[in-house]
């Protein structure tokens, strides 16, 4: 349940697929302020990074368009992208990698606590929200397990479909377990589990 | 044989809403510009170029323009709020130009294209609120001006006591210079609480002291109030009885005990009247002009490459003490210490760091668990939910 907070940025590795040297020293120097450790990777030799990066710092110029997205960038870690070309034919290139957040070139020291910011937060997200799709599909995928128990239920104890389902809620809730979970077990048990042999 | 000259742009507000800080720092400047000018040990003069952008905002972006390339300026001494000096940055980034910036503020920044003379918030509110901590309460109120020094000061003050297991009782927001106080002291002087932050500036932050003073007066109650911006000019405005006993932080007192320091302070007094107080800004506007002329004098010339180079890990015995430029951040070095304000329009210091303290603008080495653990942690009730369940209401 904890969040780590996306504002605290120190200690966080950043892999830099970045050519330009000025733009190098900007990024190396502006993430050694806040903490971070780096390693690079020339854009000519993408390979997946060595140690697990926390984010991707991509210089989009530096890449022809032709080329897939390398393996390194299709990893978990949030891509931050360095624009300098705005040609439709490269953005969209860029969008098949979706970027966590960008900046324009020339870079700035300004401007790269931001992007960080919002692309551990948007990682964040991204996670919790693939969870909770998870978690949303598992459900639909025991309909028809939740429909077999509320079935007995009306059978054996003579309930409306509504009563069946209510008493199906309360005891997954007495029992500290999900519906779905108690389905599962009443199907396979033929009735209701005894209450002693759940773990909660 | 006349010493060739560097012209030095000078950009405060005399007029506007934050006037007096403004002359007090441009009085503070050209103080440093005539030593300089005056000195043997400097091979060159200064030509200061005055503005007054009046505390607007857009202003500052016209005067550093003009200056620049009108009056061929390579360094300028100026700017107090966050707002102006972010209309400058862009002006001083593209024409390759310093900035030396003497207020403190709320961090998060970090151009290559400004010196950070003032303080960062790891010097400011970081100790300020270990203080409260671990000598005062967890507890805090807190009242503030609604701008980006409260917000990020709040959101660190935050950060700091919640984790320490202490609680926000309060956040009450006034919009700068408003005067109407009444409602938020009545709430302080109804809840009691053991601490209160003020981050109120100028006339709102004066009405509330004297406000506070006195209803806490009336009700018997003495709450300790804590500052990270109050200095000596500002106990005058607010009066001597309500001005009393806050506790403040800041890098710089007009009380510190040091010979640079009162050898300083005598000459601002025989300038402005022994009457008159010096700010930890004017102070430290006097240091920028220090600084620049010190490492101009390294470098041999006004080039700004090779004066940033110049500044970098130069220490100048300064007035608030030893300070030097971190060539990583372009902050400063500087000794924090905490006082209680006095009658007499003094501070007590009750503590100061031990050596200077490196800057920190991104308080990335921030170190929450070694912050407030002398608090009781909270004895928290509330079992850890299974997570995969959610409540069916």
């Amino acid at each position: 349940m904890t969040r780590s907070s996306p504002f605290s940025v120190r200690g966080r590795h950043a892999l830099l697929i970045v050519k330009d040297e000025r733009d190098l020293a900007i990024v190396r120097r502006q993430l050694g302020r806040l903490g971070m450790s780096v390693s690079e990777t020339a854009p000519e030799q993408l390979s997946p990074p060595n140690v697990p990066a926390d984010v991707i710092v991509l210089d989009a110029d530096s890449i022809p368009i032709k080329s897939d997205p390398a393996s390194a960038l299709k990893c978990d870690a949030p891509v931050i992208a360095l624009i300098g070309t705005e040609t439709p034919s490269r953005l969209k290139w860029l969008l098949d990698l979706q970027p966590a957040s960008f900046l324009v070139k020339p870079l700035r020291s300004a401007g790269l606590y931001t992007a960080l910011v919002v692309a551990f937060d948007c990682a964040q997200r991204r996670s919790e929200e693939a969870a909770h799709i998870e978690r949303l599909e598992m459900r639909i995928r025991s309909r028809r397990v939740v429909l077999a128990a509320v079935l007995q239920l009306m059978r054996s104890h003579a309930l409306s479909e509504a009563d069946a389902f209510t008493l199906l809620r309360q005891t997954a809730m007495r029992h500290r377990t999900t519906i779905e979970q108690l389905s599962a077990d009443m199907v396979t048990l033929g009735g209701m589990p005894n209450r002693s042999s759940r773990m909660a | 044989m006349t010493k060739p000259s560097i012209p030095l742009g000078l950009v405060f507000s005399r007029s506007g809403s934050y006037a007096m800080m403004g002359r007090e720092m441009e009085k503070s400047a050209l103080m440093a510009v005539e030593e300089v000018n005056q000195s043997e040990e400097f091979d060159f003069t200064f030509t200061p170029h005055l503005r007054d952008p009046g505390g607007i905002v857009a202003a500052y972006h016209t005067a550093c323009d003009d200056l620049i390339r009108e009056h061929g300026v390579e360094h300028i001494v100026g700017c107090y709020t966050s707002a102006s000096r972010k209309q400058v940055i862009p002006i001083v980034e593209r024409t390759e130009r310093l900035l030396w910036h003497p207020a403190r503020y709320e961090g998060f920044e970090s151009s290559d294209n400004v010196i950070y003379v003032g303080a960062a918030p790891n010097h400011t509110v970081v100790p300020l609120v270990r203080h409260m901590l671990e000598n005062i309460a967890g507890d805090v109120f807190c009242a503030g001006s609604n701008y980006v020094w409260t917000w990020e000061t709040n959101r660190v003050l935050r950060e700091i006591v919640t984790n320490a297991g202490g609680r926000i009782l309060a956040e009450r927001l006034l919009e700068l210079g408003e005067t109407a106080v009444d409602h938020i002291v009545r709430e302080i002087i109804e809840r009691k609480p053991p601490a209160v932050f003020n981050t109120l500036v100028g006339q709102s932050s004066y009405a509330f002291m004297r406000a506070l003073h006195q209803a806490s007066r009336r009700a018997g109650l003495s709450t300790p109030v804590l500052s990270c911006s109050l200095c000596e000019p500002e106990l005058k405005l607010i009066g001597s009885a309500a001005a009393v006993g806050c506790i403040t932080s800041s890098a710089y007192f007009e009380s510190i005990e040091a010979p640079e320091n009162r050898a300083f302070v005598a000459r601002w007094k025989s300038r402005h009247g022994t009457g008159s107080h010096v700010s930890v800004d004017g102070q430290s506007t006097y240091v920028c002009v220090m600084l620049l002329a010190r490492a101009i004098r390294r470098a041999g010339s006004a080039d700004v490459t090779a004066v940033r180079r110049a500044a970098a890990n130069h220490r100048y015995d300064s007035p608030q003490g030893p300070i030097w430029v971190d060539p990583d951040n372009n902050h400063c070095f500087l000794t924090p210490r905490l006082a209680r304000s006095m009658p007499g329009c003094q501070f007590k210091i009750c503590w100061e760091a031990d050596a200077p303290v490196r800057p920190d603008p991104y308080l990335s080495n921030l170190d929450l668990a070694s912050i407030g653990g002398k608090l009781d942690p909270r004895g928290d009730a509330v079992a850890k939910r299974p997570t995969h369940l959610r409540v069916v209401k």
